[in-house]
């Protein structure tokens, strides 16, 4: 694969254009070399733009380039659930894939725990494949990149990253560089909290049961206490729908970042983006839905409207 | 809405919500949330709903099974004659669900747009275990193979519009009897008219009926962010929900019902419904049956569709004669509360 390849399908992925399976094989096989040689705790350097969930909005990922600035000019940290709901999951997780393989040190991808086996039969990516491809080959080299999406991140020694939140069985950032990470999202354990876990002001001290039947619950309690030990400042996260954006919680020190406007063209939500200058304050900016999504389920060939009780 | 040109094809997008709803409940007993062995005679082509959507189905169904389950049993209970009349019925089996587990009324009616009966007389006349269920009744066709009649079960041709004019001379016509203790039904259907002609119906069951007991389920909230994105959607999809702005809220829901005659009226919301309604146990088995990461948008959607109840018996006029009947009514009365679980 030359330069000019992965610019030419980069070009098509921006036009909202799948690429040929052949080259979705190559694009991962590359991608793979990269992901790699990436930590479970991926080292970020300031100015850099947080983003959370995108869940196959490839219209409003569009949009988020034109208010964020386009990678690699901006250079970019996505927490995250990048397919399953929306209608493009396969455009926009290989767009992501060609940027990170043509501009590696410009854009960090970690993982969401959609970028799972398992959650994409049930949410989307799985039939999306199938669909746009005719098999189910699409779907299966994308899978074996999602193993090798890094766990979380770290910006400039002092902001965490990562989808879901903490675990109770990790007290240490140099624990999460222990897990073997090349595999399925196990369904319980410290590489599954990290992609499920969610804060809860509601309790302080201890875990609390998630209501999604993985992850668990955690509180102010637990969070300063983690950072206070791992010398950090802040918790940047995604994983939960936030109408306004962004959320943050526990005297500033755990923030969500929503990135899906309008999520799955249903929800009325603003989408946010997070950015860090050099010394790290935040400016977050906020943007709503592109005017594409609602030209898209007029048109003939529109894929599916979303679904409510009737 | 009764004359204007869009009306029939508006009348067609309401009726394929229909189909929209039953391929809906049939994803929802392929996963195992609900046990119906019928619904799949109603389903063209199937497909998997997602989690979300599956949840929402189990629990409204759930929620409306178990009130005309109370309500045929306390009915039951207390040896009164009573009959149900399921308003926009459309694909709903609950009638053979019941009567194959023995739960029976002495009239169970059920109305609808003709070409939705229509199709409906077809599959229960074309599938033997639909067929087997009304068995030892004498079934026929009537109308034009619009209606179908059995002894305690009639599917029946009419414009909900037109309830004095159409409706009611139909039931009539099929033994529907004013003076009985009745369960009304309407799921997801008057929220498609416009209120004035909900309002017909609301009122004229309070003034007419000796004993009602009415049960809807329906969306509420249009106004916040997810209920505007939800009426531009359906909008998006021809389907006009006019009901929603003249009763947006639960309070306004059980105005409806309060400022008509009724006794008493409650309306809950789907979240409410989860964890008031529904039993630890049930909502384990749910969290069993698919992975459920759609928490934030499940609470909106819930928030958006609720099941309201109301109730009323008519006074007695109160001379000696009618000391019977006043403790008739009263027993039906009591039933009614029974029914609802009024604490």
């Amino acid at each position: 694969m030359t330069m000019s390849d992965i610019d030419r399908q980069i070009q098509s992925l921006l036009d909202c254009k799948i690429i040929s399976e052949a080259e979705v094989k190559e694009l991962c096989l590359k991608a793979r070399e990269i992901l790699v040689e990436e930590s479970n705790v991926q080292r970020v350097d300031a100015p850099v733009t947080v983003c959370g969930d995108i869940h196959g909005q490839f219209w409003d990922l569009k949009k988020l380039f034109e208010v964020g600035g386009e990678c690699p000019k901006t250079n970019y940290l996505f927490m995250g659930d990048f397919v399953d709901r929306g209608n493009h999951s396969v455009e926009t997780f290989l767009l992501l894939l060609a940027l990170k393989v043509r501009y590696p040190d410009r854009i960090t991808l970690i993982r969401g725990n959609h970028e799972s086996r398992q959650i994409t039969k049930v949410y989307g990516f799985y039939d999306e494949c199938f669909q746009k491809y005719g098999s189910a080959n699409v779907w299966r080299y994308c899978c074996e990149i999602f193993d090798y999406l890094s766990l979380s991140a770290i910006i400039d020694d002092r902001i965490f990253c990562v989808h879901g939140g903490l675990s109770p069985s990790i007290n240490t950032i140099d624990q999460i560089r222990t897990i073997d990470r090349m595999q399925e999202v196990p369904h319980n354990g410290a590489m599954c909290d990290l992609l499920w876990s969610d804060p809860d002001p509601d309790i302080y001290t201890g875990w609390g049961l998630s209501p999604r039947g993985a992850g668990f619950l955690f509180g102010e309690g637990v969070t300063k206490p983690f950072l206070h030990t791992n010398g950090l400042e802040m918790i940047a996260r995604a994983h939960q729908l936030v109408m306004e954006g962004y959320k943050l919680m526990f005297d500033d020190t755990v923030v969500t970042v929503w990135s899906a406007p309008n999520y799955c063209y249903r929800c009325g939500n603003v989408a946010a983006i997070l950015e860090f200058d050099s010394t790290l304050n935040r400016k977050f900016t906020i943007f709503r839905e592109s005017d594409r999504n609602s030209l898209n389920t007029k048109s003939p060939q529109r894929e599916g409207p979303p679904d409510y009780f009737l | 809405m009764h004359d204007n040109e869009s009306g029939p094809a508006r009348d067609d997008v309401i009726k394929g919500t229909d189909d929209d709803a039953t391929v809906s409940r049939l994803s929802a007993v392929d996963l195992g949330y609900l046990d119906d062995p019928y619904v799949k005679h109603f389903v063209k082509r199937a497909s998997r709903r997602p989690p979300i959507i599956n949840r929402g189905t189990f629990l409204r169904t759930h929620a409306l099974d178990t009130l005309v389950e109370n309500f045929i049993q306390q009915s039951s209970d207390c040896k009164l004659k009573r009959q149900i009349v399921s308003l926009g019925a459309g694909s709903d089996t609950r009638y053979f669900k019941f009567k194959r587990k023995g739960l029976a009324v002495d009239k169970y009616f059920e109305i609808d747009f003709a070409e939705s009966t229509t199709k409906k007389a077809m599959t229960i006349k074309k599938h033997k275990d639909l067929m087997d269920v009304l068995q030892g009744q004498q079934v026929r066709l009537g109308m034009g193979g619009t209606e179908l009649y059995a002894d305690d079960y009639c599917l029946l041709a009419a414009d909900l519009r037109e309830f004095e004019l159409e409706v009611l001379p139909k039931l009539k016509a099929q033994g529907f009897d004013t003076s009985l203790p009745t369960l009304f039904l309407s799921e997801c259907v008057l929220i498609y008219l416009q209120p004035q002609d909900s309002d017909a119906i609301v009122e004229w069951i309070s003034k007419t009926m000796r004993a009602a007991l009415f049960v809807l389920y329906e969306q509420i909230q249009p106004s916040d962010a997810f209920g505007a994105m939800m009426v531009r959607n359906l909008k998006a999809r021809q389907i006009e929900i006019p009901g929603i702005y003249a009763y947006p809220s639960l309070e306004s829901q059980e105005q409806r019902f309060l400022s008509r005659g009724w006794k008493a009226a409650k309306a809950v919301d789907m979240n409410s419904l989860q964890t008031e309604y529904l039993s630890p146990a049930e909502m384990e088995r749910l969290s069993r049956l698919e992975i459920f990461d759609e928490v934030e948008e499940w609470q909106m959607l819930a928030a958006h569709y609720c099941v309201a109840w109301a109730h009323r018996v008519q006074q007695s006029s109160g001379t000696a004669q009618d000391a019977n009947d006043a403790a008739l009514l009263s027993s039906i009365d009591n039933m009614f509360a029974a029914v609802v679980q009024e604490k």
